[in-house]
Formats: structure tokens, C-alpha cells, sequence
């Protein structure tokens, strides 16, 4: 491994980093700090599967079509396999392993993919779980065509998604029920800086 | 098999031990708390430190000579461990065949040595530090190749004298020759009519969301090989990697974590797998691993389903089948796996199906599968499904001809309850399958008759909307090698229950099925209940799971071996609580005795500390330790049935179909989970939605492929699957628990149906529809053809 | 499938990335949302020696009014052109579009820059910049420059950037009252890269069509415009139309590819009734806005 000076990128540097040299990339990873030295090419799945051992995360494809590598940056839902590591530096990632509120609980959507029987082999599932915690969270009273939709960029083999939309759909009622107050529907609006507004 | 445990009645359990509590439930699976936390563990989950990894150099053409293979850059290039060719892996000695089908025809070999024969095929193996400088490194390989003419075509690749493997006389990997039975032709000459098609269906894939990959470790001093693999069972590849190896099966431990899925792509290991074992023993020590990217297991990973049934059948005015010959062609490639990948010989034995014929002799079947310069065949979820693919699509064509319904056409063949035992044409004996009744509950459960007032309004409106049936029986096989499935059950000295099975689950939830059965059996709590699998040193020998032999086969072991340690438990709780153990009741993991039930009680805690621990206190007749091994073996087949009912509408505008309603009434005897039934049946389907209108690998004329990514190759969404509707139809089978076996058939069923229901909508349009592949575009050519306006 | 090394930069300006860019020339590649460009680095198919991140060029961001256009920036998300108030209400074609754009997963990376730097036939953005005549924003070592919708797109994945170029942002004109939208596609599936799609602009008044912009994608090597068929329908009313045949004369002189997907025929007949599709849709919203 060649061996250079080994930069910070917690901000952005604006010098180049060499073909095959290593930084040490910090970012938020489920709540903690974590650090992983990699080169610019290791992408943020491999990076997260194998430098900080959240195996949690899947590789089914590797050129952003199966959805199995979905982890959220900075609270979107995105194709770990498409991003580099170094451009995740100081996000706050979260990763299937970092949804449940405690080791002995599970979160609501994942309760309701066991319920439903929303999984066969379970490569898939991490993938569908984190896509659909983003998806309730921008879109809380989906119609079935938007769960349909919403779903559509992960790909499973085994379920034939029957009881993916059921779980998907047992979640949005139960995130409905638990917040009756909440209107947001994916027309709530942005402003044009990316921040959600009210 | 004891007698009680013959066609139990759902809710009862087989050993009289009262009413079943877990088996029927739609209990939530047992497996899901660790995969729906990411806590899963795969094959690339596997990380231990010094693990190598490795990647293969492959052929881009054909067919060819390699003229040039220099890997001295390669092995140059940073990190780089080992850069292996056939020099250093293959060896004439090497033996490439399956305990399940012994040697074939195919000239096997690791690499390609001298000659490559497929776009895809491996060539040279990388072996670095980490995926990422083994392909850098791998594009340092230096490899040319001097193209020969390919044979890609079936039809061309049995008249041509170019020859895949030159090593052969002809291209034909197999044949099921045709037959002359007597007085068929006779049966054909006085029918009432005779109908022939040729039915084509193209290349599908398995395409499992996990890839293929292993883990090898060659430990030189103990001589030991141990393997972590993505597969279907631990014992096939461990039986031939110790041949491959030439070392004492006992010296290779094979294990599967979790898997990806498979459906019959992972059953057998293949050439990379091999690959990477010689690489692993070349290098020693540091394990070697491989994780097959998404490119290779499109382009390379084992393909499927490219085959024509060509159908004749002979009726009578009623459109009652008299007789029948068929026969089978398949585009096995250029290695196909295992054996020479002939589905034929399993078809022709299904065929006849649900309908009654004529007697025997009444069905004849031929065929042939062919070798070609294309990525080989692999097992692919009920991979005979042509017969019924065929068939079904038959029922339909000769029903338009004779100006019958689909519907009154099968009702006029199908084999019902009344006729059993009933024999085929090809001598299966059918004793507990119900083909009229699923047919029934199908065409009710989708309002049939509405459907055919609703589609004669839309007819009206010019709008094209169809229906279609498809009715089959499922085999399962418990013959030769697939015939057994062990378990051993032990109660652990801390009263937890540990079963080991014989069994590869990659998502059949058999970590719930059978607990459920153990729980009941036992009457042990089911939390207390742990299945292992897949591992060669810890769980008995079986072939694996597939062949939609689980319920069945390992449910029979299991409810074998529970009874036989609920047997050896109340002993022991007998003579702790002194009372006879037939008078101990179990539930919850508390014995009781009978009318007592607020009376003494030991838990199993306790029994397995007297059995274990405390055992002066047995007595010299009773047996310490509580452990059991069983094998059950089944009967040589075994069948399960559905019909399968969908409604569509296809855009006359744009081609696109869209699917209505899908309808399934299974029966698959008792069901130990419905939810994992219905989950089963769903997968199936799906992949029969993706193959009929979605899926398509397609090589150009010079053999290379065309559909190498998921950006071309082209897997539903959920918002391409609508939501499945079941009914579910039960005769119990004559296997401990009445289950009968049902993972393959939403894939085998589900093709002709929807196949049937876009002939019925373009009917009217009189379009001839033998194809598959339906996309938009060639279903917009169809209706322009019939319109003329192309 | 892991990508060949590469140099990586993450310029925090433009003129830091545009210097880069001056540097290495057609060695370098722009990352923006990665979305397409990461696949190919996966495959291969693409190997730059150096790759330019502007994902943190601050000025690459955000979206201003400026005399009738919205100027939007580059590295611009599609999840913010599906959600932005101000974007929707300017140009709302971006916002009909943006929802056909691949997944929310593509979404939440994916920019307006990159779609159409990248400059695929069959995406939506480009067909959306030529129907409205954008203009792009770019930045290079001789200063910045804007190029017309319609001199961008030259071939199949090519733009008239210079390699050493840069694309800031894009000025959308925006329409007035009176106006209408429409984005029509027909895909293998939900998510996919259009067989075919059209998109259109219409204003209307007193009954008649006073403008109408038509623009298609996966209809050629570059997003198509239909000035001619726009020529014909302006002035007309916006009763009585005859779809079909609007939809052919669209279509006419078009030669789409034939690829594993469907066939050249197939996207000329289906071409023909996104047109009127669209068409009728945006008429509906001008006549009644």
C-alpha cells in the first residue's frame, strides 16, 4: 500500500489526493464517530461493511439499481454502492444496524416487516427497511400507488413484495396513528437551500 | 413411519399427542429478528483478518483459441498474492461430478485450458489483498484469443458440424429419444381432431439478490480444507471438494451462514468455486475468498430456461384429451450443471399432469438438450416447468379451436378427488392431489363467470381484457440422494433444544417450520427451540434444501425424531414425577401429569439435569442423556397441486399489460405456516411475472451477451407485482404432518397463466401467440400483425 | 465491480474546479450526484485519472429569480426539484419531471447539472431544458458563458463542453399565467429510463393556443424539439385538435435507436401518442389556470 501523509477529510480539502492513497474519512455512523482509512475509489458500502464492520449493509449489484446497499446520509435514503467514502466525511450515516432504538427492540417499520412476513432470505431487507423509514418519514399517508412506487427502487427476489407493501402499509397506519396531527405529505415543500420548511 | 402418523388432519398432531398449537399458525418467523436488524451473516460477512480475495479474468468471446494468456504483469502488480491459469489449476485428474448425478458428458474443467467456449468463461484467477487491486490487477492479464465460429442458435447447433466441446461427436448433451409407442398413432389417426404448436420460451434467470461466493481456507499442516459457502447444503460440496482434492471427506468442513437466495443457481458448487479451493490450497493458510459481482452472475452464473416443447395432442368433439406426443428441446450451453442438464427426462414423466388421459401409452415424450456456445444451464426453480408451460398454453389453444371455454375445457380432463388413487400415462401413482377441486375454488375465488361478462362489455369498448388458468402437480422428489432428510434433536442439559438438521434453508424459514413442529411434538416451549444447519460437522448428511422437499421431508423427520425424544423426556419425567410416561403431558416445556394438571411438575430444565447431571436417579433401565438422531425416508415422489387464475389488460396503445387479479389455490396438504405458504407461492409467481414480461437474456448472433447489468436486465419492481389472492384446498399427504412440499410451483404454474390470459384478451384480434418475452413492443407487433398494419 | 483508481479532488469554488478541470483536461470527469457516473466507474466503462467532486462548490447551489428566468444551481438535487415551492411555482415542468427521474434513492443524489451534463437521450431534464430553451451557466478558464438549450446536446452523451468547462446552473424562462404542463413517458418499468416521452409547455388565451413548446426524449441521439409541429399548432384553437394526427407530424421526421429495450417503431408509435397525450394535458392546465 503506497504510503503518504494521511489527510484529515472531516471537512473538504481542496488538494487532490493522489490515485491509490489512503485518508482518514471521520463520519457520524449510527450515532458515534467512527474513522476509516481508504482510498477515494472505496466506496461508502465497502467502506461500512468491511473498515467499520456494519455488515448490516448488502451489496446486490454495485451500480445503484437493487437498492440492497440503501443507508441514509444525512436522513436521505441513498445507494451506499454510488457514494465514496471520502464524501460522506462528517455526514451522519445511518445503517440498518442503527435503526432499532435498543438492542432488545425493534423500530416500527421493522416490526412490521416481521409481522407481515415482509422477508424470505433477508439480503434484501436492510436495503427495503432503511428505504422505506426514509420514505414514511417524507411521505407518512402514502396512497398504494405511492407505496408501490415508493418501494420501487429496491428489488427482492423472494417475496414477490406482498408482504413488503403489507408491512409498508401496517407502518404508515401505525406512524399515522401515533402522530395524528402531522399533514406532511411529499407536496409539504422545501425551501430552495434543501431545508425542509413547515 | 408409524401408522398414527398417516394422513394427519390439520390441527392434530401425528403422535396423538393432542391438539397442534404452532403447526397451522401464521406464526412470524423466527429468523427475522437478526436480518431485520442487519445482524444477518453471509458469505461476504465472513471477514476474518489475512482473508485474500479474488477475481477471475474471462473470456469476451465465444468461442476461440487463446493464443496469448501472460500473467507476469499481473502477479507484478501491488498486492498481489497468486495470478492462477490452467497451468497451475487444472489437472485431467480432477473428478467434476455430483454425488446427486454422478459423471455426465460434458468435458469438465476448472479453467479454460487452451480454448474458451462461452463469453464468461474463466480463464485466469486473481488472488490480492483486496478486491479492489485483484481488478486492477486483473486488467493486467494479458489474453488474446483467436475467434472460431460460435454456436449460439439451438436449431443451428444441431445441424452444424462446428462443435462446442471438440472433444464430442455432436452437440447433443442428452437425448430422450422418441419412441414408438404402440397404438399411438392409431389414437391420433381416429381423433376428432389434432392440434400441434410449438411453444418457445426464452432465457430467463435465477438471479438471486445475494450473488454466488465462498470462503476457502487451507489449513497445509492438519490438510484440513474449510469452506463457507452461499449454497443450498453443506454435504454435496463437501463430497466434491474432497474428491476434487483428493483428501478424506471428513477432512473438509462446509458451512453456510445465511443466504441470499438461490433458487437452484446455488445448488451445485461451480467452476469458480472450484477455482478458488485449488487457489486456496496454492496459497495455504490465508483464507481466499470469492463474492461474484452482479455482471458475472448475469453473464456467467448459470442460466435457464431457454427451451420449445413442441405439443401435439389428439382430442375428441368434447375436447377430451386422447393422446399426446411432446418433444423437448433446451439450450443448455456450454457447461450446463449438474449433469448435462436435461430437464427433459423429468418432464416427460410430469406431463400428463392434472388431466386424466387416455391410459397408458397414451402420452409420448422426446427430447433433446443441446450444447452451445453460451454461459451453461443450471437448476432453476422447478426446472422441468416446460411440460406444464407447454401444456397449459395446449389446453387453451385446442379450447379456442374447438370453441370451448378454458375453463369447461379442463373441467371436461382434470383428475378429482373421486379418482383416486389415480395412475398416469407415465405410471405416477397420484393418491391425495385435488386438481378439480383447485380448479373450482381458482375460478370461484376470481369470479370467473363476472370476468367473462365483464370482458364481453370491454370487448364493447374495444379494450382487451383476458383471463387465464393454468392448472399442474408439483413433484417432489425423494428418490436416491433426495430421498432422506436427519435430524438430531438433543435436549441440552440446561433444557434448551437443539435440532440439527439436515437442511440448507436460503429463505424456506425452516428455522421456524420445523420449531414449530418440534414445539408441538415436544411440547417445549418454541423459544427454547434452536435449528442449525449447514454445517458439515455438526449436521447430519442430506442433499440439501430444494426440490420443494422441506415440508415434507424434513417435516417428516422432524415430527420423527420429536416424537422419539418426547418419548425418551416423559420417561425420564415419569420417573421423576413416578408416574407412567403416557400419562405425562408436556406444554410449555412443564411436565404435568395427566388430570393433574395444578399437581407436581418438573420442567425440562430439571429432566435434562437428571438426564445429564443427576443420573444415579434413572435407574438402570432408563437411557441417560436425551439426544436422538432419525433419517426419515419418503416416498420416491411426492405431489402437491394449485391452479392458478389471472386477469389482464393489455394497452392496445401501448402494449403494456397490466395485471388485474391473481387468484392461487394451492394444495399443499397441511400447512405447518400459511403465511410462509403463501410467502413461497408469491416469490414463484413474481419470477414468473419478471420471465413472461420482464426478464430476458439475450445473446447477439456472435454469442456475446447483451443483457450484462440490471440497467438491461430487467427484474419487476413492486410496482410491477400486484397483491396475490389465496385459496387453499387440503388433502392431507400420507408423510408424517400431511405437508407436501409447494416452493416451486408459483414459478412452474404462473408462466402459462399469464400467458394464457394475453391470448384470451388479444382473441378477438385472432393473434397466435407462442412466444414469451412479452415486451410492450413485441405485444404492440402482435396486435399490428393482426391488424395488418405492419 | 470496484471502480480503477483515480486522482480525487473536492475544489471548494468554481474557480478551483475549473482550474482542475483546465489542468487535466479530458482526464478528468465531474462528480456531482454520482448516479450515472459511479455505475460506469463500477463497469469500467469509464476510467478518469482524476475526478473533480463539486459537491461542496457552495456557488453551485441554490436558485435565484433573475428577469423572467429561474436561474438554478447545478448540483441542484431532483428531490429538491420534485419538492421545491419556488422551483415548482416557476417551472413546473422540473417539477413533473423530476418524479419519473429513477428512485428517491437516485433522487436524493442525483443534480440537474449532472443530468444534463451527462446528457442521456432518454432522460427527462434534457427534453425539459430544450422544450423551454434554458440556458446553461458555464464556467471556464476564459470566464463564464451561457449556452443555448439547443446548441448543448450534440450526440449521445455529448455536450459542447469543453473539457476544461463547467456547468454552474441553468436559466429556466419562466411562463406566465395562462400556462399549462405536461411530461408524458411510457418505461419498462416504474423507475426506468423512458422508451419514449414527450414534454410540453402550452399558453393559452381566448381559446387558442398562443405558445407551445414540444420536446421529446428517447426519440434520438439528443432530446428532440418539435419546432416545426409548435409552428403548426400555434394560433390554433385549443378545441378539436386532432391528437392522433398532431402526434404523428411530431414524430415524423424522427429516427429513434432500437436497442434491447424496444425496437425504433415501437418508440415512433408511442412517441406519437405522448405527444398528443402531453399536449392535451397541458392545454387542460392552461385553459384552466
Amino acid at each position: 500500500m503506497p504510503e503518504l501523509p494521511v489527510q484529515e477529510l472531516s471537512g473538504r480539502p481542496s488538494g487532490g489526493l493522489k490515485a491509490g492513497a489512503e485518508v482518514e474519512v471521520e463520519l457520524t455512523v449510527n450515532g458515534r464517530s467512527r474513522r476509516a482509512r481508504v482510498e477515494a475509489r472505496k466506496t461508502l458500502a465497502d467502506t461500512l461493511r468491511e473498515d467499520l464492520h456494519l455488515t448490516g449493509t448488502h451489496i446486490g449489484c454495485e451500480h445503484g439499481v437493487c437498492g440492497a446497499c440503501t443507508v441514509l446520509v444525512d436522513g436521505a435514503a441513498v445507494r451506499s454502492c454510488l457514494m465514496f467514502a471520502v464524501q460522506a466525511a462528517g455526514t451522519e450515516v445511518t445503517t440498518v444496524e442503527g435503526l432499532a432504538p435498543d438492542a432488545a427492540s425493534l423500530s416500527p417499520v421493522q416490526r412490521a416487516f416481521r409481522e407481515h412476513h415482509g422477508l424470505q432470505c433477508g439480503f434484501c431487507t436492510p436495503g427495503f427497511v432503511v428505504s422505506a423509514t426514509a420514505f414514511l418519514a417524507e411521505n407518512p399517508r402514502p396512497t398504494e400507488e405511492e407505496i408501490r412506487a415508493g418501494l420501487s427502487g429496491n428489488l427482492c427476489r423472494c417475496t414477490g413484495y406482498q408482504g413488503i407493501v403489507r408491512a409498508v402499509r401496517a407502518a404508515a397506519g401505525e406512524l399515522a396513528a401515533a402522530s395524528p396531527d402531522s399533514n406532511s405529505h411529499h407536496g409539504g415543500g422545501h425551501d430552495s437551500n434543501g431545508k425542509e420548511s413547515a | 413411519m408409524t401408522a398414527e402418523s398417516t394422513t394427519s388432519l390439520p390441527g392434530q398432531l401425528a403422535g396423538g399427542a393432542g391438539a397442534a398449537r404452532w403447526i397451522g399458525q401464521r406464526m412470524p418467523r423466527r429468523e427475522d429478528p437478526r436480518l431485520i436488524t442487519g445482524r444477518g451473516r453471509y458469505v461476504d460477512d465472513y471477514q476474518e483478518p489475512g482473508t485474500l480475495h479474488a477475481t477471475f479474468v474471462r473470456s469476451s468471446v465465444a468461442r476461440g483459441r487463446i493464443t496469448a494468456l501472460d500473467t507476469s504483469a499481473a502477479l507484478a502488480a501491488p498486492g498481489v498474492v497468486a495470478v492462477l491459469t490452467a497451468a497451475e489449476v487444472n489437472s485431467p485428474d480432477h473428478q467434476l461430478w455430483y454425488n446427486m448425478t454422478g459423471p455426465g458428458r460434458t468435458p469438465g474443467r476448472v479453467l479454460a485450458d487452451g480454448d474458451v467456449r462461452y463469453v464468461g468463461e474463466p480463464v485466469a484467477l486473481v488472488v490480492a489483498e483486496n478486491r479492489y487491486l485483484a481488478e486492477d490487477a486483473a486488467e493486467l492479464v494479458e489474453l488474446e484469443i483467436d475467434p472460431l465460429p460460435p454456436v449460439i442458435d439451438m436449431q443451428e447447433a444441431v445441424r452444424t458440424s462446428e462443435r462446442v466441446h471438440h472433444e464430442l461427436d455432436s452437440n447433443i448433451a442428452a437425448a430422450l429419444p422418441k419412441m414408438e409407442i404402440p397404438g399411438l398413432a392409431e389414437r391420433f389417426a381416429g381423433a376428432a381432431h389434432v392440434v400441434t404448436e410449438t411453444f418457445r420460451q426464452h432465457r430467463y434467470l435465477c438471479v438471486p439478490m445475494e450473488t454466488r461466493g465462498i470462503v476457502a481456507q487451507w489449513d497445509p499442516w492438519t490438510e484440513q480444507l474449510d469452506l463457507v459457502l452461499s449454497g443450498q447444503g453443506v454435504h454435496e460440496p463437501r463430497f466434491f471438494y474432497a474428491r476434487l482434492l483428493g483428501i478424506p471427506e471428513d477432512s473438509v468442513r462446509a458451512r453456510m451462514g445465511d443466504v441470499g437466495g438461490s433458487f437452484g443457481q446455488k445448488m451445485f458448487p461451480m467452476r469458480e468455486e472450484h477455482a478458488i479451493v485449488l487457489a486456496a490450497r496454492a496459497v495455504g493458510d490465508r483464507p481466499v475468498k470469492w463474492i461474484e459481482d452482479r455482471v458475472e452472475n448475469l453473464v456467467s452464473g448459470g442460466h435457464a430456461r431457454e427451451e420449445t416443447l413442441t405439443v401435439e395432442v389428439a382430442v375428441d368433439g368434447e375436447g377430451v384429451l386422447l393422446a399426446a406426443r411432446a418433444h423437448h428441446l433446451e439450450n443448455v450451453g456450454a457447461y450446463p450443471v449438474p449433469g448435462n442438464g436435461q430437464n427433459g427426462a423429468t418432464s416427460a414423466v410430469i406431463f400428463p399432469g392434472p388431466y386424466r388421459w387416455d391410459g397408458p401409452g397414451s402420452v409420448a415424450y422426446s427430447g433433446e438438450a443441446i450444447y452451445t456456445n453460451t454461459c451453461g444451464h443450471c437448476a432453476y426453480r422447478g426446472p422441468w416447468m416446460m411440460e406444464t408451460v407447454g401444456r397449459e398454453q395446449m389446453m387453451d389453444v385446442v379450447a379456442r379451436q374447438l370453441g370451448i371455454d378454458p375453463l369447461e375445457i379442463r373441467r371436461r380432463n382434470v383428475i378429482s378427488r373421486d379418482h383416486l388413487p389415480f395412475t398416469t400415462p407415465t405410471t405416477l401413482v397420484y393418491e391425495t392431489v385435488s386438481p378439480a377441486e383447485t380448479l373450482e375454488q381458482a375460478a370461484e375465488l376470481i369470479g370467473y363467470e363476472q370476468f367473462r361478462r365483464d370482458q364481453e362489455a370491454a370487448r364493447a369498448e374495444g379494450r382487451l381484457l383476458g383471463i387465464g388458468l393454468s392448472l399442474y402437480v408439483e413433484p417432489q422428489f425423494g428418490f436416491g440422494i433426495l430421498g432422506t432428510e436427519a435430524a438430531t434433536i438433543r435436549v441440552e442439559p440446561s433444557g434448551k433444544v437443539n435440532a440439527y438438521m439436515s437442511t440448507g434453508s436460503h429463505g424456506q424459514s425452516v428455522e421456524t417450520t420445523m420449531a414449530q413442529i418440534i414445539a408441538d411434538e415436544m411440547g417445549v416451549a418454541i423459544s427454547d427451540i434452536r435449528i442449525i444447519q449447514g454445517d458439515s460437522q455438526a449436521t447430519p448428511y442430506g442433499a440439501g434444501t430444494g426440490g420443494s422437499r422441506t415440508g415434507p421431508i424434513a417435516g417428516g423427520v422432524a415430527h420423527e425424531a420429536a416424537q422419539a425424544i418426547r418419548e425418551r423426556v416423559t420417561a425420564v419425567a415419569g420417573r421423576l414425577l413416578e408416574a407412567s410416561p403416557a400419562d405425562i403431558e408436556m406444554t410449555d416445556s412443564v411436565a404435568t401429569v395427566k388430570g393433574d394438571p395444578d399437581g407436581p411438575r418438573v420442567t425440562l430444565a430439571e429432566i435434562a439435569a437428571a438426564a445429564y447431571l443427576n443420573t444415579d436417579a434413572l435407574g438402570p433401565d432408563l437411557e441417560p442423556g436425551l439426544e436422538v438422531s432419525k433419517r426419515y425416508k419418503a416416498p420416491g415422489l411426492m405431489f402437491s397441486n394449485a391452479c392458478h387464475a389471472v386477469t389482464v389488460e393489455v394497452d392496445r396503445v401501448t402494449g403494456q399489460v397490466k395485471i388485474l387479479r391473481y387468484v392461487v389455490s394451492e394444495d399443499c396438504g397441511n400447512m405447518i405456516n400459511p403465511m410462509i405458504v403463501e410467502g413461497q407461492i408469491a416469490g414463484g409467481i413474481a419470477q414468473a411475472i419478471g420471465g413472461v414480461f420482464y426478464e430476458n437474456m439475450i445473446y447477439d448472433a456472435d454469442g456475446n451477451p447483451l443483457t450484462t447489468t440490471f440497467l438491461d436486465y430487467l427484474l419487476p419492481t413492486a410496482a410491477e407485482i400486484p397483491d396475490f389472492e389465496y385459496g387453499h384446498v387440503v388433502t392431507p399427504s400420507n408423510t408424517p404432518g400431511g405437508y407436501k412440499g409447494l416452493g416451486e410451483g408459483g414459478a412452474i404454474a404462473s408462466p402459462p397463466a399469464l400467458l394464457n390470459a394475453v391470448r384470451d384478451a388479444l382473441a378477438p384480434l385472432d393473434i397466435t401467440l407462442t412466444e414469451q418475452a412479452l415486451s410492450p413492443d413485441k405485444i404492440l407487433t402482435l396486435i399490428e400483425s393482426a391488424n395488418g398494419s405492419r | 465491480m470496484k471502480p480503477a483508481p483515480f486522482a480525487y479532488h473536492a475544489p471548494p469554488t468554481v474557480a478551483d474546479a475549473v482550474s482542475v478541470l483546465a489542468e487535466f483536461g479530458d482526464e478528468a470527469k465531474v462528480l456531482a450526484g454520482g448516479q450515472s457516473l459511479v455505475p460506469m466507474l463500477a463497469l469500467r466503462l469509464a476510467r478518469p485519472a482524476h475526478l473533480v467532486d463539486v459537491n461542496g462548490v457552495a456557488e453551485l447551489a441554490g436558485v435565484r429569480r433573475e428577469n423572467g428566468h429561474l436561474i438554478v444551481g447545478a448540483t441542484t438535487r431532483h428531490a429538491n426539484l420534485e419538492r421545491d415551492r419556488a422551483i415548482g411555482e416557476a417551472v413546473p415542468l422540473l417539477r413533473l419531471a423530476a418524479p419519473h427521474i429513477g428512485h428517491s434513492q437516485i433522487r436524493s443524489r442525483g443534480t440537474l447539472g449532472g443530468s444534463l451534463a451527462h446528457a442521456d437521450a432518454a432522460a427527462e431534464l434534457p427534453a425539459v431544458a430544450r422544450a423551454l430553451g434554458a440556458g446553461f451557466v458555464v464556467a471556464g478558464p476564459s470566464g463564464e458563458r451561457t449556452i443555448p438549450a439547443d446548441g448543448f446536446f450534440q450526440m449521445v452523451f455529448t455536450t459542447a463542453l469543453e473539457p476544461d468547462e463547467l456547468v454552474t446552473g441553468v436559466r429556466f424562462p419562466v411562463w406566465g399565467p395562462g400556462s399549462g404542463f405536461a411530461v408524458e413517458e411510457i418505461a419498462r418499468r416504474h423507475g426506468d429510463f423512458a422508451l419514449a416521452g414527450a414534454v410540453c409547455a402550452v399558453q393559452a388565451s381566448a381559446g387558442r393556443i398562443e405558445r407551445v413548446a414540444l420536446a421529446m426524449f428517447g426519440m434520438g441521439s439528443v432530446p428532440e424539439r418539435l419546432y416545426a409541429l409548435e409552428k403548426s399548432l400555434n394560433g390554433a384553437a385549443v378545441d378539436g385538435l386532432d391528437l392522433d394526427d398532431i402526434g404523428e407530424q411530431g414524430v415524423a421526421a424522427l429516427n429513434p435507436p432500437s436497442d434491447v429495450h424496444a425496437t425504433s417503431h415501437y418508440r415512433k408509435k408511442i412517441g406519437a401518442v405522448l405527444v398528443g397525450r402531453a399536449l392535451s394535458t397541458a392545454i387542460k392546465e392552461a385553459v384552466s389556470a
